[in-house]
């Protein structure tokens, strides 16, 4: 009994130990903190890629290079507009022929100063086609672009884009081959970043460890599948703002149920994607410690309007269809409130979105949907077809569409499963596949443009991801006045009538757009993430 | 002996060939476009998805594939993945872990495994075997995700939260040495534990009743060499016949318990890369895989003529 009683009071005492020498080692690095510094570690998946920033399109090397890279312009955190960064200026008298003009002191991790050249070289190399580029399709605006890019079993002709011209050492331009007035919105993102002379000497190594000129330089080489090391660049000019922390370890997860219970024992200290599991006790736990915003997706409902226009051709249809779902039932039920019911064509983080802007289109009210669809005349066989991958995690919230439209409008309703995403993209391409399907948008860069052309304009049947063929004259010229506009402003009106162009029509119906989380531990503060969910490390500092 | 390890050595060859060409002829035909999935929810860019089936030749004939592949291989080539990993690095930096991971979960299982159904076979219908028995019933009844989901909330995460001790952290981490291996392979163990255990007491308690064993009794000989030399001795084969083909399972990796734990093992490795459909790596994992398996029923069959003097190979 004695031997018992003795034995707990060495655990009690081993403990209390423990937790003092824990306090004794926080309090150290508040010290450091003092005088900006410590270190953490953050949640990451494996990269897809090497680490080029014209090669990612994904959001994990994304993380990474957002760490070691500075743009020509970077996104406010709370407006999602594009302030200037390494740009001085960005100007164009006609929205096609821009003049970029770069500051000082920025220079790449190795000493090299970072130049218009930097830049040019940089959007060359993913332009071409030889190097295989999962950024290609961002330099498509630039002239030129065709040449580098002719497409299969042709050569490039030339490995310069006609459309770039280097000015001096800290002016060049871009020549476009159309006008788009949302150009700068474009530059922040990856594909845009420069290039230092290291790159096209060793592109391997720069894979494994890439030198960028960001507020972080990579610490040793990416260490696949276990973490990535970035430590403070100290020539980073103090103007832009120099990182606070010492280092920041980006440890690799398969599995985001791991790395949230790393984050609650405090083993990484921040997370930007939290799993559905924890969506119902994160807030509790974490409370202002837990960021809950809009992230850019965007679920839809699509129709083969030009294959199958006897069901889906006209608006009431798809009006009745949108108005016979009860999106806040799927949002809140399904997803546990990682997704919200979408109310317009735009994503509420992109400036532009208006609240509300689909009106009746998005409510749900089955009775008046029930009337609208029976006097417009109904669907062949009174009965819809619809369509979704079975790979995604699609399939509850599509019978729960369907049930609701069997429901509410009377119809029969069957749902037909692809195995994969790209089986439905395949069996449209071939009009093989006639019903209504499962879409998804996420955007390329933070501009109401990207929610509009590239999903539901004319070229985009061919060359995008129009896959319903929806085609309105309308739209097009609204879209091509909206990208001749001479300001940001002016185009911002003038896409937002396209948008409302779309509200009329409804070629696919917006269903919910996504939420993204991200929680952080008591250890840090001024944590936020951007527009794209990367976190904002630069300014993340330990908590005093 | 020595001439039928040389002719079992020498069958493996038609079999990795085989198994090699049958694996690439599924992964080659299965539905789905890897540079599709590459991207994602996006379709791939045309231009960006010609120029990477061109690089890789995924255009050319199956056959073509399939020779450029192994003869790249006879060259100790294993090629690369899609996205431009040579292969045999990505399975060097997967492998080790595993087999660390399946070997410390081996013994857990042999150790702890047959001490169990020792202990509950000699103390038939007593307290300690109704322990085993029971426990082993709960152990096989509940998934492997929960058991490492429980384990790892309440000794990674409440344990160091509420008391401040720290022995097991939440996810796999390297610098821990075989600490860091415990957790995670004692989950892995669990279910075959039970097995073992189980299937330990049954065997051993038949061969108690056995003839053999009666005379050793009768000749006056001690009780534990009764038992150590003559009874478990010849209830140990189904055992090892188990624990052999285990221990294969376990070092083709074990994608539940690494993805709990965050180990980047083969089995997430293959997992990932069916699903990528990235046909280089998956050959690549499997044909190590049924190199493994070969040479683990090679040491079992081996093993039985150890334990079982009858037993003869010629």
């Amino acid at each position: 009994m004695r031997g018992a009683t003795q034995t707990k009071w060495l655990v009690a005492a081993t403990a209390i130990a423990l937790a003092a020498t824990a306090c004794s080692t926080s309090s150290k690095s508040d010290d450091k903190a003092a005088s900006g510094g410590g270190s953490i570690a953050v949640q990451l998946g494996e990269p897809q890629h090497g680490l080029v920033p014209q090669n990612t399109a994904e959001s994990e090397g994304a993380e990474v290079l957002n760490a070691l890279f500075a743009g020509l312009v970077e996104y406010d955190n709370k407006t999602n507009e594009p302030k200037l960064r390494v740009a001085e200026s960005i100007e164009s008298p006609d929205s096609k022929v821009w003049t970029i003009k770069l500051k000082d002191g920025y220079t790449f991790h190795n000493g090299e100063k970072v130049t218009a050249q930097s830049f040019v070289d940089a959007w060359n190399w993913g332009a071409n086609q030889d190097n295989a580029a999962e950024g290609l399709p961002f330099f498509a605006k630039i002239d030129g672009s065709a040449d580098l890019a002719p497409g299969k079993d042709k050569k490039p002709a030339t490995d310069k884009l006609k459309g770039l011209q280097v000015v001096d050492d800290k002016t060049f331009t871009v020549t476009l081959t159309n006008p788009f007035s949302q150009f700068k919105t474009m530059l922040g993102y990856n594909a845009f970043y420069p290039l230092p002379k290291a790159f096209f000497s060793d592109p391997k190594s720069f894979e494994e460890a890439p030198i960028g000129n960001g507020p972080f330089q990579m610490d040793g080489k990416w260490e696949h599948n276990k973490q990535i090391k970035v430590k403070r660049f100290d020539n980073f000019p103090a103007a832009d703002g120099k990182a606070k922390l010492q280092s920041v370890t980006f440890r690799i997860y398969d599995n985001l149920d791991t790395a949230y219970n790393d984050l609650r024992a405090d083993n990484i200290q921040a997370t930007d994607k939290l799993p559905i599991s924890a969506m119902g006790t994160v807030k509790g736990e974490f409370g202002d410690r837990y960021i809950y915003k809009p992230e850019s997706g965007v679920g839809y409902i699509g129709f083969p309007i030009s294959t199958n226009p006897a069901a889906y051709g006209k608006p009431e249809i798809r009006k009745a269809i949108s108005m016979a779902i009860d999106r806040e039932s799927i949002t809140k039920t399904i997803f546990s409130g990682t997704r919200v019911p979408a109310d317009d064509f735009i994503n509420p983080l992109i400036p532009g979105y208006r609240k509300g802007a689909m009106g009746d289109a998005a409510k749900y009210d089955p009775a008046k949907a029930k009337q609208l669809f029976d006097t417009a005349g109904g669907v062949p066989n009174n009965t819809i077809e619809l369509g979704y991958n079975a790979d995604g995690g699609h399939k509850e919230w599509i019978e729960a569409v369907a049930n609701q439209l069997k429901k509410n409008l009377g119809v029969e309703v069957t749902t037909k499963p692809f195995e994969k995403f790209g089986k439905i993209l395949d069996a449209l391409g071939d009009k093989q596949y006639s019903g209504a399907f499962r879409m998804a948008w996420s955007m390329d860069y933070p501009s109401i443009e990207n929610y509009e052309r590239p999903i539901f304009s004319k070229v985009a049947i061919e060359n995008g991801s129009n896959y319903g063929g929806y085609v309105n004259e309308q739209f097009e010229s609204l879209l091509d006045q909206a990208d001749q506009a001479k300001s940001p402003e002016e185009g911002l009106k003038l896409y937002q009538q396209a948008d409302d162009v779309l509200i009329q029509d409804l070629p696919y119906i917006p269903v919910y757009t996504y939420m993204s989380s991200a929680a952080y531990s008591k250890k840090i503060k001024n944590f936020d993430t951007d527009a794209q969910g990367r976190m904002n490390l630069d300014e993340v500092e330990l908590a005093g | 002996m020595g001439r039928y390890v040389i002719r079992r050595l020498i069958q493996a060859i038609p079999v990795l060939i085989g198994a090699t060409l049958l694996i690439y002829a599924l992964v080659h035909y299965l539905p789905g476009d890897p540079v599709q999935a590459l991207a994602g929810e996006k379709r791939a860019d045309p231009i960006v998805a010609d120029m990477i089936r061109e690089k890789y030749h995924l255009n050319d004939p199956f056959l073509v594939q399939y020779w450029n592949y192994i003869t790249g291989v006879f060259q100790g080539d294993l090629g690369e993945s899609l996205t431009g990993r040579p292969v045999s690095e990505m399975i060097g930096d997967a492998f080790p872990y595993t087999v660390n991971l399946a070997l410390v979960a081996f013994v857990i299982e042999a150790v702890v495994g047959v001490a169990a159904g020792v202990m509950a076979a000699l103390r038939k219908g007593k307290f300690l075997d109704q322990l085993v028995l029971i426990s082993t019933l709960l152990v096989i009844s509940i998934p492997v995700f929960v058991t490492g989901f429980v384990l790892q909330l309440v000794l990674g995460v409440k344990l160091k939260n509420d008391y401040g001790i720290e022995i097991f952290s939440v996810s796999f981490n390297e610098e821990d040495g075989l600490r860091a291996y415990l957790l995670p392979a004692f989950v892995l163990a669990s279910m075959s534990l039970a097995y073992v255990a189980r299937l330990t007491r049954t065997s051993l308690m038949e061969t108690m009743r056995a003839d053999y064993v009666r005379t050793a009794v009768a000749k006056g000989l001690k009780r534990r060499r009764v038992i150590g030399r003559h009874a478990l001795r010849n209830a140990l084969i189904p055992i090892v016949t188990f624990l052999g083909a285990d221990l294969g399972g376990l070092m083709g990796g074990a994608v539940i318990t690494e993805r709990i734990f965050n180990i980047h093992g083969i089995g997430g490795l293959l997992a990932q890369s069916v699903y990528q459909k990235q046909g280089t790596i998956i050959v690549g994992v499997v044909t190590l895989l049924v190199l493994i398996y070969l040479v683990t029923t090679l040491l079992v069959d081996l093993l039985y003529a150890v334990l079982d003097p009858r037993i003869r190979y010629e």
